[in-house]
């Protein structure tokens, strides 16, 4: 019965030693974040809950009502570069955040 | 949601840091789907990134470069996919949780309706007109 009890003890402290770690690493900037990742075996994430972490450490300050930090950023045809506060008072702007992989 | 939106939003597409390069962390479906790129070096790489992104996509509305120091992404936590509406007075209105399982369209859509009710009656007069009950809103 105790040899059950420690096992059951080892296996949650590691659960939990696993998660920690892994909030650590999705706290990490993005490359950092996938060469962890990368090197992670699949098993492992599987045992997480990969979700609810991702959520809450890629969560950011940023919340509805807050002002939207201003930015300006040159187009894709480097013609032209577009200010946020640009459109403020003119009209809503929809951002959509991404890459191609 | 673009088409319905245009006239009366701005849609921007924001180019951020690469979520699965082939240097860092390279996934098997993009491997089948030939998207294989490594993670851009310098500006210019990731304006050729970007430029396969939007023509292999079909992304129509206009895309913005974020800069090498990844700027606008640490601003809105943009990696590695994100939807945020900002409303007319410049205030943040809608922010989706981190993608990819927070990247939910539909609470764009709602949250646009909310910020933009004149587009509701267009489409309702379109169903309407559809079912032969024209109506002149």
């Amino acid at each position: 019965m105790r040899k059950i009890l420690w096992v059951l003890l080892i296996l949650a402290a590691s659960h939990l030693t696993l998660c920690a770690g892994f909030y650590w690493a999705m706290l990490q900037p993005p490359d950092t974040f996938g060469r962890i990742i990368a090197k992670t075996p699949v098993p492992f994430m599987m045992v997480l809950p990969f979700e609810t972490m991702w959520t809450s450490a890629r969560a950011g300050r940023l919340q509805a009502g807050d002002a939207a930090p201003d930015f300006r950023l040159p187009t894709l045809d480097h013609k032209s570069a577009v200010q946020l506060s640009s459109f403020r008072g003119v009209r809503p702007v929809v951002l959509v955040f991404g890459s191609y992989t | 949601m673009f088409d319905g939106y245009n006239s009366k939003v701005a849609f921007y597409a924001v180019y951020i840091q690469e979520a699965h390069p082939s240097d860092i962390w390279q996934m098997r479906s993009n491997i089948r789907e030939g998207v294989i790129f490594r993670n851009p070096r310098s500006d210019g790489e990731r304006f050729q990134v970007a430029e396969s992104c939007v023509r292999t996509l079909g992304i129509r509305f206009p895309a913005l470069i974020d800069g090498m120091d990844n700027t606008v992404e640490r601003l809105y936590t943009g990696w590695p996919d994100r939807l945020v509406l900002i409303g007319q007075d410049g205030r943040v209105v809608y922010k989706s949780r981190p993608g990819p399982f927070g990247f939910e369209p539909a609470e764009l859509e709602a949250a646009l309706m909310k910020v933009v009710p004149q587009v509701v009656p267009q489409v309702a007069h379109q169903v309407s007109a559809a079912s032969g009950k024209v109506t002149d809103q």
